[in-house]
């Protein structure tokens, strides 16, 4: 770091006024706030990641995997839980991404400018919608009379997908240069197949990253499934009628308990979940930087 | 003629959408492989657990149950999202109503305790309704009050700041616990009253018996009020309650049993299960918090068959698994009652 | 964002010639048909959010009115309810949060952008995003079990000590409360603040800060008077939208907070916010009153995260208009 101010004449009585050095002395000590913040959130970082490996790492052993949630006063794993995690991700990802690629899509092809600010409020806004809010609406038009499933819960979670993936869509179809779909008009393909055959497989890497980083913010959420799939059999079971067990409600629920075995479980559990994310994370990151040859 | 195909396609696939939303949104919660649904109370819950896997061999039903509180077994049952829900509090009028034709069967009794945390007291403490009702309204703040030292005068009553810790979902055992306080003592009832939510003026909500009993064991000075089945697999230790024939009975077996004693020969209707604060004749080891927990049914719905032989197979048999976990097991006035509004359950 | 302009449609320059391929159009029009479906199915179901919740709130809303906001009381009993201790708690644990959060964000930014030689700014970095990627609801099994006695145990005793002639800090210490919710929610909004930041700062042009140093500032001085106040819509609006993360945080938060029903001075007390409420209440609400009051708290809370997404929105377009205008 060389200031300006380095180069002045050493021997100018300036540089020994109480002046500039109360200002040096300011400077150094932002220094070090600004240091300490980092500092403070990599602390915070390794202490959380920390406490949960150091405590849930005991209980993974191959029962956690392959056992589904104890009754009450039993042992038991977890494996219910990620079969039903896992389905209520896969379909959620099946019921948000096609509907978001195609907003995306009319957003950047097909709509006016006007139109396409309107709907990237409307994205916008329903991005801020709390997940809690979408439990409750899912619940009052779907669950209330029919009871739980895990067909609901992936619908409110396809909600809270639907706005992160159509804005990732969007931000890459607006990248790809307009010479692209030009040539491609003028060799006399149709809109749509120059939207699908040609726009589309260029931004199909952009596209699976903002899907990668959605699957890892959804795959957490626990409010919306607290309201749509949280009363489930203590089995391993892949019928999506009924409800399923997830892992965030099952940490929600060891998180509340007196009993240090499920307590136990829980930090296992939140140590499988933190693995995934972060591993999702990584993915996407990787993917991305080779996308764009960095 | 591509175009056609992917207009076809598209169209199928629409179809297959709306179908399989559909078929989801019609399914019943109960299905043709006998499978049942029920949510609720956690005061029931160990029993239930022991259930399941017995229903399961003796029916081969399927039962699912999860504990969100009495409150939400309530509520739950009234929306129809599952096939019965466990509540420890009977339904109000108002709710029996909401309901639609739902009939509120008695099947399992146990007390609700009282555990604490408190360190080095070098005995069992000692507590009747009117310190109870005090610490909960926040006018006896600390462990060495003169009043709980009158209880108590052979126990080393620390220095200590008392946290009371309640339910802060709808619960059952609240409402049990509010139940006994307000017959108790009248500024109770007229200041907090007597629900499965209620305002408590001071001390830590938590949820679920579960947590509770989590907040109890990680904080000195706590005490709360939780099923007897918690605090027996928990290890805590739980208080004895003076009762109205003047002697400190404890939740067990023996004094559920004789809680339950003075209830008459035929049993007509709910409210005459109250059993909190019995009378002297009861016994002197009645156990003034003691109650009966339920199960609500719809009358007519598709699983009600299934339903009606799982409450009678828990009111009979079911029974024999309660006495471990502090369940006693229901006394024959009640079973009869119970018969009696099981065959209220027609099938559809 | 391009439209690009249906003259260029295939067949066009075939007009006029009778050759214009009219099967093509049908492809067209559906595929354009089905991803406008899809835009309008988006708008229509935000509608149906709001239109839900409102239906689901209407008992409460009717019995209360407008007064439920401004009202201190929660007694099922009564069957009296009101919204004010929870705005209250939504209030202060967001307020506390912020406090804490922004000068952390920028700070950490700061480091990124100004301090730090590449090699140590790109993993750090990592992890400030890593953090963000948390799960709450981990967040809340460690506030539970780890946090939460170590506020009560250690930091709450200390601050009594030294500062407890203040109210807010007067009461016994626990486990469960505002303050313990607030510094969870603080580590919630620090990563996504601190990312938006380090954008903003990296967008300062070059020129505008080397001249503050040309001119005889120090580096922390050209930081406040150039760095800052250029990207000070942009924190403004990260600042938002951290507030409405914390707005909107059920689970972690009903996990610490202690699910209390009225209003205190002292930090260390119980208390809880509209989106917890809703969480711990809602499945177990016994009469219809209560369920629409607990939906009336849904309501309020969606209008509170509505008007700050807009405002900051509203704040960034205006920043990058004012920023081509220049």
């Amino acid at each position: 770091m060389s200031t300006v101010a380095e180069t002045i004449d050493p021997y100018d009585i300036t540089l020994r006024s109480n002046g500039l050095r109360r200002r040096r002395i300011t400077e150094k000590l932002m220094g070090v706030l600004a240091i300490g913040s980092a500092l403070a959130a990599v602390g915070i970082l390794a202490l959380v990641l920390g406490t949960v490996i150091y405590k849930g790492i005991d209980a993974l052993d191959a029962d956690f995997f392959t056992q589904p949630r104890p009754l009450f006063g039993a042992e038991g794993g977890i494996a219910d839980a990620l079969v039903g995690s896992a389905l209520i991700v896969a379909m959620c990802v099946i019921f948000a991404v096609p509907v978001a690629v195609l907003v995306a899509i009319y957003m950047a092809e097909y709509a006016s400018p006007r139109v396409s600010v309107f709907l990237r409020i409307v994205l916008d806004v329903l991005n801020g919608v709390p997940a809690i809010v979408v439990g409750i609406f899912i619940f009052g038009i779907l669950v209330v009379g029919h009871g739980q499933s895990a067909i609901f819960g992936a619908l409110a979670l396809a909600i809270l997908m639907l706005p992160m993936v159509a804005r990732a869509t969007q931000e890459v179809l607006e990248v790809i240069p307009r010479s692209l779909r030009e040539a491609s008009l003028a060799l006399g393909v149709t809109k749509w197949r120059t939207t699908t055959s040609i726009v589309l497989p260029a931004a199909v890497g952009g596209i699976l990253t903002g899907v990668v980083i959605a699957v890892a913010r959804v795959a957490g959420e626990t409010a919306p499934l607290l309201f749509t799939s949280s009363i489930a059999a203590n089995q391993v079971s892949t019928d999506v009628f009924h409800a399923l067990p997830t892992l965030p409600v099952a940490i929600f629920t060891f998180a509340d308990s007196a009993d240090p075995a499920d307590q136990a479980r829980g930090w296992a559990a939140a140590l499988v979940l933190i693995v995934f994310v972060l591993v999702t994370n990584i993915l996407a990151k990787v993917f991305s930087r080779g996308r764009t040859g960095h | 003629m591509k175009k056609a195909l992917v207009a076809t396609f598209a169209l199928a696939a629409l179809v297959a959408i709306a179908l399989v939303s559909g078929r989801a949104a019609a399914a019943p919660a109960a299905t043709q492989d006998a499978s049942l649904t029920g949510t609720g109370s956690s005061f029931v819950f160990p029993l239930v657990s022991k259930w399941i896997p017995a229903v399961g061999q003796a029916y081969g039903i399927n039962l699912t149950y999860s504990l969100t509180g009495s409150g939400a077994g309530i509520a739950g049952v009234t929306a129809r999202t599952v096939d019965f829900g466990a509540s420890d509090a009977p339904l109000s009028a108002d709710q029996l109503t909401a309901c639609k034709s739902c009939v509120v069967i008695p099947w399992a009794l146990s007390a609700t305790s009282i555990p604490y945390n408190v360190p080095g007291l070098g005995g069992r403490l000692r507590i009747d309704g009117a310190t109870l009702s005090n610490i909960y309204l926040g006018k006896i703040t600390n462990w060495n009050d003169a009043a709980i030292k009158k209880l108590n005068p052979k126990l080393s009553l620390p220095n200590l700041k008392i946290t009371p810790v309640f339910r802060s979902d709808s619960s059952g055992t609240t409402y049990n616990f509010t139940e006994y306080l307000s017959s108790v003592s009248s500024e109770f009832r007229s200041k907090v009253g007597n629900n499965t939510a209620v305002n408590f003026p001071t001390g830590v909500g938590a949820r679920g018996s579960a947590g509770v009993a989590g907040v109890v064991s990680k904080t000195e000075g706590a005490l709360t009020y939780v099923d007897v089945a918690y605090s027996l697999t928990n290890h805590f230790t739980f208080a004895a309650i003076k009762n109205r024939a003047g002697a400190y009975a404890l939740p067990g077996l023996r004094g559920i049993k004789q809680a339950v004693s003075q209830l008459p020969k035929k049993v007509t209707s709910l409210s005459q299960l109250k059993i909190v604060d019995p009378p002297k004749s009861a016994g002197k080891q009645a156990y003034p918090i003691s109650t009966f927990t339920y199960v609500i049914v719809p009358t007519n719905s598709k699983s009600a068959g299934d339903v009606r032989k799982l409450v009678y197979w828990a009111v009979t048999q079911g029974q024999q698994f309660g006495p471990p976990l502090l369940f006693q097991p229901l006394p024959v006035t009640v079973q009869a009652f119970a018969y009696r509004e099981i065959k209220k359950i027609q099938g559809v | 964002m391009s439209t690009i302009d249906d003259s260029a449609a295939p067949g066009a320059g075939l007009a006029g010639t009778g050759l214009e391929r009219r099967g093509l159009r049908l492809g067209d029009t559906l595929f354009r048909g089905v991803a406008l479906a899809a835009s309008a199915g988006s708008a229509f179901l935000l509608g149906w959010i709001a239109f839900k919740v409102l239906d689901l709130a209407w008992p409460s809303i009717e019995e209360f009115g407008l007064s439920f906001i401004w009202t201190d009381a929660w007694d099922p009993v009564t069957e009296q309810f009101g919204a004010l201790a929870f705005v209250y708690g939504t209030a202060l644990t967001s307020a506390i949060a912020l406090v804490l959060a922004v000068p952390i964000s920028i700070g950490i930014a700061l480091f990124l952008t100004e301090l730090a030689p590449r090699r140590v700014a790109a993993p750090i970095a990592t992890m400030v995003e890593l953090l963000a990627a948390i799960p709450s609801v981990v967040l809340g099994l460690w506030g539970i079990l780890v946090f939460g006695p170590w506020v009560a145990q250690h930091l709450e005793p200390f601050l009594q000590n030294y500062l407890g002639f203040l109210p807010i800090f007067s009461g016994s210490p626990s486990q469960a409360g505002i303050l313990p919710a607030a510094l969870v929610l603080t580590i919630m909004i620090v990563p996504i603040a601190s990312a938006i930041c380090r954008e903003l700062f990296l967008r300062v042009p070059r020129d505008l800060t080397d001249g503050a140093l040309a001119l005889g500032s120090t580096r922390w001085e050209s930081i406040r008077g150039v760095t800052l106040a250029y990207a000070a819509p942009g924190i403004a609006a990260a600042v938002l939208l951290g507030l409405g993360r914390a707005f909107g945080e059920a689970i972690a938060v009903t996990q610490v907070i202690g699910g209390g029903n009225s209003i205190n001075v002292s930090w260390f007390a119980t208390g809880d916010t509209l989106a917890s409420r809703i969480a711990s209440q809602y499945q177990g609400a016994t009469s219809q009153l209560q369920a629409g009051s607990i939906l009336y708290l849904a309501a309020i809370l969606m209008a509170i995260s509505l008007v700050t997404n807009v405002v900051a929105q509203v704040i960034v377009r205006r920043f990058e208009k004012a920023r081509r205008a220049a």
